[in-house]
């Protein structure tokens, strides 16, 4: 979707395509999806009045404004609309190519800037750096929101982020990925060596969820390899509209993943994944094809990949539960995976699956859209927790940590008895004891 | 340009959320469905009452703007677009199911519900909703009723004027107007309420529609048949009603739109296949299965290439699902779609096929088609690229010749989308100048000084002294 030549007002650099613009027939079918239109019933708001916005930039007949500056970081880039979207059009990454021109016509000042490009170029780009300066409480003020607040003037903002931030974290563990085995070896017969993709708020914040998952895959008979020098799979990048340094971190983990002798990369990170999937797309004008398209057919959600090469079920314990599933956006919407979660839960012996209503609708997370928008975020956030509620479920399951952060302080808040897992989590019980 | 102090005044009866006037606002609301069509409006409003209707009216009047009615734009026609510019009375906001009247069968809602929302209350009291446009899930209740909506089961079950039974609304004096009720019989005087279904805002501002209900169909099977030419389609189509039997639906799709919907759906439509109908029968157990039967000995009568039955009800709803997104579907195909409503009598059905293909290759086009097959109602879509001008013309060459045979076979320039900017031409073809006439004196009657959604239907004389808002412009930030 990048392209180098200008079109119309936007900048030459990472501007949408004309196509992808045109392609919207405005049938209005992304409306009832998206999860910022039902908040505020405003069709600038809405996907379809997102992309028309674009298309009047592409077509000079608007400046790119401050509004659209605003709606690009006001779209939770959930892509909802991409599923609902009969024609294709994909609003979404439309948006994040219009936070990346945001940068460009709106430059940060000579302090906004040089902390931007610590936080998104130097610090998150360094698991090293990630892992020193994890003085929990600061992790979040590290990880740039103060920056946001100061800086992104346009959305906002009350005092009320900086007590969810902190209020979000979870009891912090050490981090993973120094612990974990470069290579941790298959039990029982053997079928094949995946590579684990270990992201970034994984290791940091959810060690445990990944321990997980690196149990399920040996126990699945997967040799489970973890390249040390992992670096962030880009989203945070693609999601502040720092497209370049995406692609530099894409290019890294690209070559470094396929100098592995693995069958396929596995990741438990949906947001990772979706990012993980878009390298083709993003380093088109980079990288060789041929390695895109080798590296691309290797990438699984852990999910995609155990209903794929068959979840070997003897062995597994009975979990006495009742579960419902929060879908993560970038699980359902970015890969398409829907089903299968599902299917891994009913196999779980002793798990009944209850359904709750709008699973699939976000649970305003949205990477740092929770904390930009507290407000919104929170009823977005309530919408879910009342359909938890209703679901009668004890246990929530969702499959990426910035659902999981979200939905966990959200249970807490509102005094809810749900525990909050990783679908690893919950087969990890079911496994018999090391 | 419309004055600031207009806009405080606004904001002060409605609310400042209510009241929209920046330029990007205005750009996202100056847009329906209808490919090619865009004006701006100076000012949108959100009224929830009818008294903030009738205030946003007045002040409408006051700054000399015309009224744009818009429920959530998703008209094929170009009926919610501001071509005079002027204001934007966007219903959504008044969006109340304010009563299901389970003693007379009747639900009466606010215009801005979500034609679905409407359909799922009844039906959780076990009652049921039938028309059901292809934008059902998005599009409302106000905007069907101002555009005379069909949908999917219009073959049986008719559309949205044969279900309103009584509305209320604001005319272009700012008098209230109530006019139908909940009688099931009701012959006094001219029929207001017909006359405003379909009228598409231009003779007043309904607010409040109250709708026949009726009980759900017990049984329901539905069949899905594969053909290896358009033809054949057609003609089972026409010995099926000719059989007597009528089912609640009968879709057709041919080979373009079948790829197109199984792009994205991915349920298993065989691509190769010439055509599709999807047909659904209806009713109690036993004549629903006599139909069935019946439905599928025509089928193979006609050397249908391949029938199935839906295993279940699920199986049979995403198939309904699946007929729903073809227009959208075909969008993938290119950047423009252009799509017309030409309507038929069914026994030319087949015909019109052949014209139809007769057509596209004549001008060269790219076309997909699909349909309510059922009720003669076709979606004839040129997939073509509003940039090629050269192409636009002979696309537009192409349903100038479609029309003509319809209109020669009897038929109408549309089934259900209305006429709204797109088919002005079109119609004035079909109902001649006398016919043109009446309707502007029509008009004439109930919006003397043409400011209610100036400029559809019919071209008027120029009515309006107002500034012509046009898209085109520019802003600076």
């Amino acid at each position: 979707m990048s392209r180098t030549e200008p079109l119309g007002n936007f900048t030459a650099e990472d501007a949408p395509h004309y196509d992808d613009v045109v392609q919207c027939m405005r049938c209005g079918f992304c409306l009832p999806t998206c999860p910022t239109y039902a908040l505020t019933g405003r069709e600038r708001s809405s996907p379809r009045g997102r992309v028309a916005l674009a298309r009047a930039v592409a077509e000079k007949k608007l400046e790119f404004t401050p509004a659209i500056k605003e709606e690009a970081f006001f779209c939770l880039d959930c892509r909802a609309c991409t599923t609902a979207c009969p024609s294709g059009v994909r609003a979404g990454e439309v948006m994040e190519m219009c936070r990346s021109q945001a940068h460009a016509f709106y430059p940060l000042g000579k302090m906004g800037k040089a902390f931007r490009e610590f936080i998104l170029q130097k610090m998150v780009p360094s698991p090293k750096m990630m892992e020193t300066s994890m003085l929990p409480t600061r992790l979040y003020q590290r990880l740039g929101i103060q920056w946001l607040v100061r800086h992104l003037k346009v959305l906002k903002l009350g005092p009320e982020w900086m007590n969810k931030a902190e209020g979000m974290l979870p009891e912090l563990e050490k981090p993973l990925r120094p612990q974990l085995p470069d290579i941790v070896a298959a039990r029982g017969e053997k079928r094949g060596r995946v590579g684990f993709f270990l992201g970034c708020v994984m290791t940091l914040m959810y060690p445990n969820v990944s321990r997980n998952t690196v149990r399920v895959l040996t126990h699945q008979g997967f040799d489970v390899v973890t390249p040390k020098d992992t670096k962030c799979c880009g989203a945070p990048h693609l999601s502040e509209g720092d497209r370049e340094t995406a692609r530099q971190l894409a290019l890294f983990n690209l070559d470094l993943f396929l100098a592995q002798d693995v069958d396929y990369i596995v990741t438990d990170c949906a947001g990772c994944g979706a990012a993980l999937k878009e390298y083709e797309e993003l380093l088109a004008e980079r990288a060789e094809h041929e390695k895109l398209s080798r590296f691309r057919e290797k990438i699984r959600d852990i999910s995609e990949f155990l209903v794929e090469v068959g979840l070997r079920t003897e062995g597994l314990q009975e979990v006495r539960a009742r579960v419902t599933y929060h879908e993560p956006c970038h699980l359902c919407h970015a890969q398409g995976i829907s089903a299968q979660p599902r299917q891994l839960i009913r196999q779980i012996p002793g798990v009944e699956l209850r359904e709750m209503q709008e699973a699939s609708w976000c649970c305003g997370s949205a990477a740092t859209w929770g904390l930009k928008f507290s407000q919104d975020s929170q009823k977005v956030l309530d919408r879910k927790l009342d359909n938890v509620k209703a679901s009668g479920a004890d246990i929530l399951i969702t499959a990426n940590p910035g659902c999981h952060l979200q939905l966990a302080w959200g249970v807490r808040q509102a005094g809810m008895p749900q525990d909050v897992l990783h679908l690893m989590e919950l087969l990890g019980r079911a496994l018999p004891p090391d | 340009m419309i004055s600031s102090t207009a806009i405080a005044h606004l904001k002060e009866k409605l609310g400042d959320a209510n009241v929209l006037h920046e330029k990007e606002d205005l750009l996202t609301l100056g847009y329906d469905s209808t490919p090619g069509v865009h004006h701006l409006p100076e000012v949108v409003v959100y009224p929830t009452t009818t008294e903030e209707v009738i205030a946003a009216m007045e002040i409408a009047e006051r700054e000399g703007l015309p009224l744009t009615p818009r429920g959530s734009g998703t008209g094929l026609s170009g009926g919610s677009v501001p071509v005079k510019g002027g204001m934007v009375l966007c219903l959504t906001r008044m969006n109340r199911i304010l009563e299901i009247d389970e003693e007379n069968l009747t639900a009466t809602a606010e215009a801005g519900v979500i034609t679905l929302d409407l359909f799922n209350a009844v039906a959780a009291k076990g009652l049921f909703y039938p028309p059901d446009p292809g934008s059902q899930k998005i599009s409302t209740l106000g905007g069907n009723v101002a555009e005379n909506a069909g949908g999917l089961r219009g073959l049986k079950y008719g559309v949205t004027r044969d279900y309103v039974m009584a509305l209320k609304g604001v005319l272009a004096d700012r008098s209230l107007i109530a006019t139908g009720g909940k009688s099931v019989k009701d012959v006094a005087g001219y029929g207001f309420k017909d006359l405003l279904v379909g009228s598409e805002g231009t003779l007043g501002i309904v607010t409040e529609i109250t709708v026949k209900l009726i009980p759900p169909p017990q049984d329901k099977r539905t069949i899905l048949a594969y053909f290896n030419d358009v033809r054949t389609a057609g003609e089972a189509v026409s010995r099926i009603i000719a059989a007597k039997i009528i089912p609640s639906t009968m879709e057709i799709m041919d080979r373009a739109v079948i790829n197109c919907v199984e792009d994205y759906v991915k349920i298993g439509l065989p691509r190769q296949m010439a055509a599709l109908l999807l047909i659904e029968v209806d009713g109690h157990p036993a004549p629903v299965a006599e139909e069935a039967a019946g439905v599928q000995k025509i089928l193979e009568q006609v050397k249908a290439a391949e029938i199935h039955v839906a295993r279940d009800a699920e199986h049979a709803a995403s198939l309904a699902a699946a007929r729903r997104t073809a227009l959208s579907a075909l969008a993938r195909m290119s950047p423009t779609t252009l799509l017309e409503d030409a309507t038929v009598p069914r026994s030319r059905l087949a015909e019109t096929f052949s014209e139809i293909e007769r057509l596209t290759e004549k001008y060269r086009l790219k076309v997909g088609t699909f349909g309510h097959a059922g009720d003669g109602n076709l979606h004839p879509t040129v997939l073509c690229d509003e940039r090629d001008h050269e192409e636009m013309e002979r696309a537009h060459a192409f349903y100038n010749e479609l029309y003509e045979q319809v209109l020669a076979w009897g038929g109408t320039v549309s089934g259900e989308h209305g006429i709204g900017l797109a088919k002005k031409e079109y119609l004035a073809r079909q109902i001649g100048p006398g016919g043109v006439q009446v309707m502007k004196r029509i008009k004439q009657v109930f919006d003397p000084q043409g400011i209610l959604n100036p400029g559809k239907i019919f071209d008027e004389g120029d009515p309006c002294t107002q500034v012509h808002v046009e898209e085109g412009f520019r802003v600076s930030h």
